[in-house]
């Protein structure tokens, strides 16, 4: 039994009278790949959000090594410093370059020399192949690109937890690949990941867990084999029969 | 054509009289253009800056309170010095302040005035534009910088007012030269700047259009150099369109980045050259 990182405890989140996610459970032990499936509008983004604190849950607990991050004990920002996120529409500094983006936070959030944010900064560039462009403004950068460059930048301020929020959904079809094999190469690295994705090879090939979520409550989940080879409610039967189809 | 001759050849002969004190308007007027633009400038970012702060339902009661009462102060001054004219604050301060508290308190020095009052309405307008500079950021790269942990002030310095800060420098433009043409109500104070030269020439030498060519053309002059330098400064800012590549392997150098210094003494030995 590997070590436990984050537990979601009873978390509900209301935006008004519209309740996006009731009462959800669940738990990301050290080196999980969690992927999160499940229709448009179901809530699976805003449970990202929510485990990142962008949204404040409206109840439940959110235990990260046993402390309640929804609580005042901690400030998020600390929180938010170990559990990195990576955006559907990548969110880079677009005042920066490539390289300045991977660095800003180390050296203002974590207090690193240049030096050591650089050199760290280099390594996970190099990671996602993106060391060449260093000198680039976001702007300048394929989608594809972009998306590397986000996913070193969460990488260099070494977090705890990963999440991919659609991370390919704003993509064109053929700069997919080259983000989705980014985060497959991490996966096998043993990086603890939580992906809201579209991508069903990916939830059933790289992840271990897999949560399918209907209309803000967790439907069913379990392992990809269980998910894709049996899935036991007629909700997750449905919602995969339509990808097989397609 | 007569008349444009005639005008032309009173231009050159006030000029040869006046110029120096032409020139000396020019220069009081350009000086509080720019001074009060850059103090107004200042205010503008810090009104703009502080009704930015945010404030969620879950700060406490305390903060909530001084937040709102800072809101409620700087809109208040933005209403207050965008809704009058000038001119009339400029009565109200030098004027004014004398009478209402029985001279206790009176600017001596026409500077002083001249450069609050341009700033302190430079300021009221900026405050505005900044907070529409500061929104106007998408939303994601708010974000994105508290996602890896930055607090708002660190975003704010670091990610969002250097972007803001590109968006609204049409807007700086505007107000310098706004401020140009503006700073001649301050003869209503006796501030003597380039419009007051020319009331001045006027009366004394009754060439009053000539006079008045040369004011415009003076002015236009003033403008367009600082159109001009805000457009250089834009393209500072943007950047470069392009980018270098950065090579992983120093020893794999692109095409044409190597030359040889010295023809190899022996052609047949090419490798010894490259070493």
């Amino acid at each position: 039994m590997s070590e436990t990182i984050l537990e979601i405890k009873h978390l509900s989140k209301n935006f008004g009278n519209h309740e996006v996610l009731k009462d959800i459970d669940f738990t990301v032990n050290k080196g999980d790949v969690t992927t999160v499936i499940g229709a448009s509008g179901s809530g699976k983004s805003t449970l990202l959000r929510c485990i990142n604190l962008l949204e404040i849950p409206t109840s439940g607990s959110i235990i990260f090594h046993g402390q309640d991050v929804t609580g005042r004990g901690i400030k998020p920002s600390v929180y938010r410093s170990k559990v990195g996120m990576v955006f559907q529409s990548f969110n880079l500094f677009s005042n920066m370059t490539v390289l300045k983006n991977c660095m800003i936070g180390q050296i203002k959030v974590l207090k690193r020399s240049p030096a050591d944010a650089h050199r760290n900064a280099m390594k996970y560039l190099d990671k996602v192949g993106m060391s060449e462009y260093i000198k680039a403004l976001p702007r300048q950068l394929s989608g594809g690109q972009k998306q590397r460059v986000a996913i070193a930048r969460a990488l260099a301020m070494e977090p705890e937890v990963l999440l991919f929020d659609e991370p390919t959904s704003a993509l064109d079809p053929e700069m997919v690949g080259e983000v989705l094999d980014v985060m497959d190469k991490l996966a096998h690295e043993g990086t603890t990941m939580i992906v809201v994705t579209h991508e069903m090879a990916f939830a059933r090939d790289v992840s271990n867990h897999v949560v399918y979520m209907n209309s803000g409550v967790i439907c069913e989940h379990g392992t990809p084999g269980e998910i894709f080879g049996h899935p036991q409610k007629k909700e997750t039967q449905d919602f995969l029969s339509r990808f097989r189809k397609g | 054509m007569n008349v444009f001759s005639k005008l032309g050849s009173d231009m050159v002969a006030l000029w040869a009289k006046y110029g120096s004190v032409y020139l000396g308007g020019i220069g009081r007027t350009l000086g509080l253009a720019i001074i009060a633009t850059f103090i107004g400038c200042l205010i503008g970012f810090l009104c703009g800056i502080l009704t930015t702060i945010p404030c969620a339902k879950t700060d406490n009661a305390v903060k909530k309170f001084f937040l709102g009462l800072l809101r409620v102060i700087i809109r208040i001054y933005v209403e207050v010095f965008r809704g009058t004219p000038m001119i009339l604050q400029a009565v109200f301060i030098f004027y004014g302040l004398p009478y209402f508290t029985s001279n206790a308190f009176k600017f001596t020095n026409l500077w002083a005035v001249a450069i609050t009052v341009v700033s302190v309405n430079t300021g009221a307008y900026m405050a505005e534009s900044v907070r529409g500079g500061i929104i106007s950021v998408d939303p994601g790269q708010n974000e994105g910088a508290m996602a890896i942990g930055m607090t708002h002030w660190q975003t704010m310095i670091n990610v969002i007012l250097p972007q803001a800060f590109r968006n609204i420098i049409p807007q700086i433009g505007n107000n310098y030269i706004i401020n140009v043409k503006d700073t001649s109500v301050m003869f209503i104070i006796g501030f003597s700047d380039f419009f007051a030269v020319h009331k001045g020439v006027a009366g004394a030498t009754y060439l009053y259009f000539p006079s008045a060519t040369i004011e415009m053309v003076g002015y236009l002059t003033l403008t367009l150099v600082a159109s001009f330098l805000l457009r250089l400064l834009e393209k500072k800012i943007e950047g470069k369109s392009n980018y270098e590549l950065v090579q992983k392997d120093a020893l794999t150098p692109t095409a044409g980045n190597y030359t040889l210094k010295d023809k190899p003494k022996n052609p047949n030995k090419d490798e010894e050259g490259l070493k």
